[in-house]
């Protein structure tokens, strides 16, 4: 690695550095509480996919370069330069975290070792080293808002396609469109992901509830998130912020994606509208008996696993359950 | 007027100290009689040591906190919430809970836990026992020949580091470990260790003695009025001598 690329990605690394990101670097005494955390360590149990494992590697360069000790006693705290194989060791542990952040349910000062994560992922962007698939499809989704007008009326086209298939599940009602796209005044925009499977149960859902709603243009899936860019993460979130307030609407719904909902409610700051997973609006249409579910459809004890990005780091614990209760009388 | 009332009450405690284990000095300070005939360079060390490296290490503590926490003072802040759920009630009572308690530690790490617990309620002791030496405070009688804890604290913290050592040599702890972290340990150990033959384990020998809270008193007395005095005014020498020495020596006779 040439020196201005050391010197491009050492001031990467500095615009990571805010108040809380500088506790989560200084403070980790690897008391190796998390060592057991990580998912990706249980299938995987070596050293580099525990959370400290990690972590340490993103917290060796910062010592480097940000530290004292990283220029009186490198030997100390084992700092670790900006190189290429360095660079590898960012990409392995970067791209090997979910993202979940159970290991700070671990931590007794609760370092959040995705915040850690993105300093490693911005530093291989800078390098130019990230996962392309990934920058490529953030790179479509913003381009899809600059064309947004000229693909608009194939979009629409594919959308009414979907009708009868929408009515196989609710008949509707007469002269309603079954998939309603650029409603302005609706009282829910629902930000689906880019695919049929995703659109026609819930609009059927809607539908049956005489939700007032609209489909978004845009797919709620941000690949920049899981990339790591937080400026095109920005970008991607704001089409469809842009959207749900021109088209002036009361809630934005996010189909069920986890880190989705999660960059759209917590990670793109504060909106004139309301977001929500879509799980809170079925159970909502319930509470207020807008809909009614049949519980002897499903046979079979039922349970729940939380998704960490919906539960853990959203904080939608309760509607899932109350739904299922009402899918089923053995639900564990 | 109050520091020489201080000075004049440090200068008896220690004369008292002195003279009630003038025995005892004596015959360590047969065994150790050398400070008088140490070279120029070792009692510029011992001084450098018991002096100005104490005041440097305070400096360097002092001004490496202030300046970390202007660092994250200054910082931009972080731009959204990074809260866990289910959201605790009172954030800030669930916080103090966390910090305090360390529910993680208990849940996924018991035996760990429980050192970590005695280590830090230890070291809290450590601390109100040292603070315990300055004029006025008396949670120890002042003629008291014992620190607070009666040298139990002192075990506490030992025993809890010695522990937290031997944790580092283990599978992943000790792969995800630094020198830095055994390093700091280490200075820990010997830390406590001298606390302990200082304050209570040379007792046990035949003409054992222990510092007392008036010998502690004398020593930091004089650092805190910054009067640069060689230790060996204040401090009754030859104990110091003795808790230093008195493994070497015997080590002589043994070999």
């Amino acid at each position: 690695m040439d020196e201005a690329t050391s010197r491009k990605l050492k001031e990467l690394f500095e615009t990571k550095l805010n108040g809380t990101m500088r506790l989560y670097l200084d403070t980790c005494a690897r008391c190796g509480v998390c060592v057991e955390a990580c998912h990706a360590y249980a299938s995987m149990p070596q050293t580099r996919y525990t959370a400290v494992g990690r972590a340490e590697v993103v917290r060796k360069v910062f010592k480097k370069y940000f530290r004292m000790e990283g220029k009186i006693a490198p030997w100390l705290g084992e700092v670790l330069t900006l190189e290429d194989l360095i660079v590898d060791q960012l990409y392995d542990a970067a791209y090997s975290c979910t993202g979940c952040r159970r290991c700070m349910t671990f931590c007794p000062f609760g370092i959040d070792t995705q915040m850690i994560m993105s300093i490693a992922k911005l530093l291989l962007i800078g390098a130019d080293r990230e996962p392309k698939l990934l920058s490529m499809l953030a790179d479509m989704s913003i381009a899809k808002a600059e064309t947004m007008e000229d693909t608009r009326a194939s979009f629409e086209e594919a959308v009414r396609n979907l009708a009868p298939e929408v009515h196989e599940r609710w008949p509707g009602v007469p002269g309603t469109d079954a998939v309603p796209v650029g409603v302005e005044g609706a009282d829910v925009l629902y930000v689906a992901l880019a695919g049929k499977h995703s659109i026609i149960p819930a609009a059927a859902i809607m539908n049956a509830a005489g939700e007032k709603w609209t489909l978004s243009y845009f797919e709620a899936v941000n690949f920049a998130a899981f990339v790591g860019d937080p400026k095109k993460m920005q970008a991607i979130a704001r089409r469809i912020h842009d959207e749900a307030v021109r088209l002036k609407v009361k809630e934005v719904a996010i189909v069920e994606c986890g880190t989705a909902f999660r960059v759209m409610k917590y990670m793109t700051g504060s909106h004139p509208f309301k977001v929500v997973a879509f799980v809170e609006l079925i159970a909502r249409y319930l509470r207020e008996g807008r809909i009614r579910l049949d519980r002897t459809r499903l046979a079979g004890r039922l349970t729940y696993h939380d998704p960490c990005q919906i539960a853990r780091n959203g904080g939608v614990i309760e509607e899932p359950r109350y739904v299922i209760r009402h899918l089923t009388d053995d639900f564990v | 007027m109050a520091a020489e009332t201080v000075a004049d009450a440090v200068a008896a405690a220690t004369e008292a100290a002195v003279a009630s284990t003038a025995d005892a000095v004596a015959s360590a300070s047969q065994a150790a009689a050398v400070p008088a005939e140490w070279p120029s360079v070792l009692n510029a060390v011992y001084w450098f040591i018991m002096v100005p490296m104490v005041y440097l290490a305070v400096v360097v503590l002092v001004l490496g906190l202030v300046g970390r926490l202007v660092a994250i003072l200054r910082a931009p802040p972080q731009p959204y919430s990074l809260r866990l759920y289910p959201a605790a009630k009172r954030p800030a009572m669930a916080a103090l809970r966390d910090t305090f308690t360390m529910p993680q530690v208990r849940k996924h790490a018991p035996a760990f836990w429980v050192f970590l617990m005695i280590y830090h309620a230890a070291f809290l002791l450590l601390i109100l026992g040292h603070l315990d030496i300055l004029p006025g405070l008396n949670i120890m009688p002042s003629d008291s020949k014992h620190m607070l804890g009666w040298g139990a604290v002192g075990v506490a913290v030992t025993l809890s580091t010695f522990y937290f050592m031997l944790r580092r040599f283990r599978g992943e702890n000790r792969r995800i470990s630094v020198p830095a972290d055994y390093l700091l340990l280490l200075l820990l150990l010997f830390t406590f260790l001298f606390g302990d033959f200082m304050s209570w384990s040379n007792s046990w020998g035949r003409h054992g003695f222990v510092m007392t809270k008036q010998d502690f008193a004398a020593y930091f007395g004089s650092l805190a009025r910054f009067t640069f005095t060689d230790p060996r005014a204040v401090l009754p020498f030859t104990k110091v001598v003795h808790t230093f020495f008195a493994v070497p020596i015997n080590l002589l006779r043994r070999r």
